[in-house]
């Protein structure tokens, strides 16, 4: 498997430095011999690059939704809840995540904190800490692994789920191109994921479909499935940015098409590349606010 | 008066739960084609200005009434009528500051202010006046440098791995004034102490030294857990210096957290006896021990086990003396544990349980001839919580039971809390409680209590 992982990256490499060389044509040659894989191989690597020694200032906002105006709108007032997160990527290929989230709003949760822990091992219980302010203390959090047969934990009481941004299980799915075709006015590929029979057991989506951007390896919609075909939640991606090189959607929308709930995470500031000291991703800086806000001020001084 | 607003709190409880169902169920359409605009989710500019941004402000209305009319039993038999009324009829503005004013440094404090409007118990103490009472909870000043941080002011320090009933979480003194509480500052006191941690990777060596050690204060005029006492209870007259210090090392392991503790301390709550004279105030004594404590916790898969036990030595129990009339106290010694998990059903329902027990050790050993003890020699209760939280967590529905282990005393409560807005919150509860005649809750046998809590957080 660890042979079939390298030669995929070395693929994806190659095409990247052909890309970058080539003539137009010579590339659009290589991205059309692209795999299903190679390509989600890249959307996943994106996506780690966002969490690895960032520093990220993230807001959720929950609303049940309507239409007006041919538009997708909340029929309530969005309940919003802004985040302070610092998270490094570590261990085997750089594919397990520490990180610690403060939250900032709404004022009643002003100062929960969270320490997480997330292990890629299948087998593995990730691990996560949750600093109650109004008790003056840190409790663990029981929240199983990563691919526990229960349904995955939910971001912060959001629509987003672990599973939703959860990478490296590639190697668990059936993954086909469906077709090329255009979505928002880009061009992408239409690939379809479809669970093998372990992972079946494990995820709430009999099937995915993804629009992946043929430029920027960023997927821009996915549909999910049922078992019964239904499309049960849809995520749609806005405001593409290439920060430090790679490009990210800063505005992601998850939608509930069974509750009719939707939340959006749009991401307010990220800072990748930031060097992150190792003992602040650790138990005092939820319960040590003094030793937390120096160290904090100490990374934005490094993104000034 | 009292009927009406039971009845008044039933319509805005029934009220408020039609108005969350008027939102749309199914929307039903087609996405396809549809669009979402960004703008939609564009983060609300933040006029705050600077001076403000460290304070966080809660501000609360509460009614609550008893509701049940219904007999309860009265000290020295028989029993008495107990009517529907209006217990708690408050307004509270908890402020908590937080400012790191300087590298290395913070400064936080929080406090309250109440109102107890006619009708609220406290009020009817006062003559039926507004009353009014502030009280300030934290208040210190933070320093931290390298692997070492100090807190030197008022502040509380919480033991143990149970939440709401370890036999660990006796650093700070507590008060239950009533069965609701607004804000947990309503319960655990803050001691003014010096705390000093220090990290070391995944370990932190916690120390601390309280050099005015407090006591539970006596229950307020009025409030349910009031009774009439033989004799006046003053504050404890401090004819020595008193002093609390303690230790815990914690370390985190894979899958698990364990600590262990030990501590010089005062018993929260004083031991009273009858004055000489026979009149007058009650003599009080505080009893001082040492405590070994250790705690751990264990997580498999979305369970979470938990235990807590403590060793007490020298702990005072109020005996009844030799001549048969007068009370005493006796040291012995105590073993107390918590175990309990938490199991995460879902992501929206958790359930946990935690089963407290105390016993006494060797106290035959410690009595004297003739001497016996006032109370059981061991005792313990259980707590038993259900929660589940619905539309991202705008509805929490939070359903929990208490009992003494013996089942002298239960107490029931449903919960229903609906964030109206980011700054408003609704908080419906009905509290049910049942004791047996000889219990010490026996005047809250079989009352029913219905209330609601309006928030505002800015």
């Amino acid at each position: 498997m660890k042979g079939l992982q390298t030669h995929h990256r070395a693929g994806r490499l190659s095409v990247l430095f052909a890309c970058t060389l080539a003539a137009l044509a010579t590339c659009q040659n290589a991205l059309a011999q692209m795999s299903a894989r190679d390509i989600l191989e890249q959307v996943e690597d994106s996506l780690r690059s966002t969490t690895d020694s960032a520093f990220n200032r993230i807001q959720l906002s929950s609303c049940q939704f309507g239409v007006r105006n041919n538009q997708i709108t909340c029929a309530e007032r969005a309940r919003v809840k802004a985040l302070e997160s610092v998270g490094i990527n570590f261990g085997p290929e750089n594919r397990d995540t520490r990180s610690v989230t403060i939250v900032l709003e709404p004022p009643a949760e002003k100062g929960v904190g969270m320490l997480s822990i997330t292990y890629d091992e299948s087998d593995r219980d990730n691990e996560t800490w949750l600093y109650l302010s109004a008790l003056g203390t840190v409790k663990r959090i029981a929240s199983g692994n990563s691919d526990d047969d229960t349904e995955p934990a939910s971001i912060f009481g959001s629509e987003f789920t672990t599973e939703d941004q959860d990478t490296g299980k590639l190697d668990e799915y059936s993954l086909n191109i469906l077709e090329e075709t255009t979505e928002g006015g880009r061009e992408v590929w239409k690939i379809e994921a479809i669970p093998n029979e372990e992972r079946a057991r494990k995820t709430r989506y009999a099937r995915t479909v993804q629009y992946v951007d043929k430029e920027r390896f960023v997927t821009l919609r996915a549909d999910m499935y049922d078992q019964h075909d239904r499309e049960i939640k849809r995520l749609l991606a806005s405001r593409v940015e290439q920060i430090n090189g790679v490009w990210v959607a800063r505005s992601l929308t998850m939608m509930n098409l069974v509750s009719n709930r939707l939340s959006n995470m749009a991401i307010l500031e990220i800072n990748t590349g930031i060097d992150v000291p190792e003992d602040f991703l650790t138990q005092r800086t939820l319960t040590d606010v003094a030793f937390r806000e120096t160290e904090l001020q100490k990374l934005r001084e490094q993104i000034d | 008066m009292g009927r009406r607003a039971v009845i008044l709190l039933c319509l805005l409880a029934f009220g408020t739960h039609a108005r969350a169902q008027d939102l749309p169920d199914d929307v039903g359409f087609s996405l396809d084609g549809l669009g979402i605009s960004d703008d939609l989710f564009a983060p609300e500019e933040d006029t705050t200005p600077d001076w403000l941004q460290p304070f966080t402000f809660r501000l609360s209305q509460q009614l609550f009434a008893q509701t049940n009319p219904h007999r309860v039993p009265v000290a020295g038999g028989g029993d008495r009528e107990k009517n529907a009324y209006i217990e708690n009829h408050r307004l509270s503005l908890l402020t908590r500051y937080q400012n790191p004013f300087a590298p290395g440094w913070l400064l936080q404090a929080s406090a309250q202010i109440k109102l107890y409007w006619p009708g609220d118990y406290e009020s009817r103490a006062n003559g039926d006046r507004v009353d009014t009472e502030f009280r300030l909870n934290e208040f210190f000043v933070q320093r931290s440098e390298g692997d070492t941080s100090l807190k030197l002011g008022a502040q509380t320090v919480v033991w143990g791995e149970n939440i709401g009933n370890s036999v660990l979480d006796v650093i700070n003194t507590s008060e239950f004034r009533d069965l609701t509480i607004i804000d947990i500052e309503d319960a655990r006191l803050n001691q003014w102490m010096l705390v000093r941690d220090r990290f070391y990777g995944n370990h932190q060596w916690s120390s601390f030294l309280n050099l005015y050690p407090e006591f539970n204060p006596p229950p307020v005029r009025g409030s349910p857990f009031f009774f009439e006492p033989a004799f006046n209870l003053t504050d404890y007259r401090r004819d020595k210096p008193l002093f609390e210090a303690g230790t815990q090392m914690r370390w985190s392991l894979t899958g698990s957290d364990i600590s262990i503790m030990a501590a010089y301390l005062y018993e929260n709550q004083l031991h009273y006896s009858a004055p000489p004279s026979g009149t007058g105030n009650a003599l009080s004594e505080a009893g001082d021990y040492l405590l070994l404590g250790f705690s751990a916790n264990r997580a498999i898969g979305r369970l979470l086990l938990n235990l807590d036990v403590a060793y007490s030595h020298d702990i005072l129990v109020d005996v009844l003396l030799a001549n048969g009339s007068d009370v005493g106290t006796v040291a012995v010694r105590k073993l107390g544990g918590t175990a309990g998990f938490e199991y995460a059903i879902d992501n929206e329902q958790n359930l946990m349980l935690g089963v407290t027990a105390e016993t006494l050790l060797k106290e035959d050993e410690a009595l004297e001839p003739g001497q016996q003890l006032l109370s059981d020699r061991s005792a313990g209760n259980a707590l038993l919580r259900y929660s589940n939280s619905l539309r991202n967590g705008d509805l929490l529905l939070s359903v929990t039971m208490q009992s003494a282990l013996d089942a002298a005393s239960m107490l029931g409560s449903v919960a229903l809390q609906y964030t109206l807005s980011n700054h408003f919150s609704l908080t419906t509860q009905a509290i049910a409680t049942r004791a047996d005649r000889d219990s010490a809750l026996a005047s809250l046998d079989h009352d029913l209590r219905l209330g609601m809590t309006l928030s505002w957080t800015f």
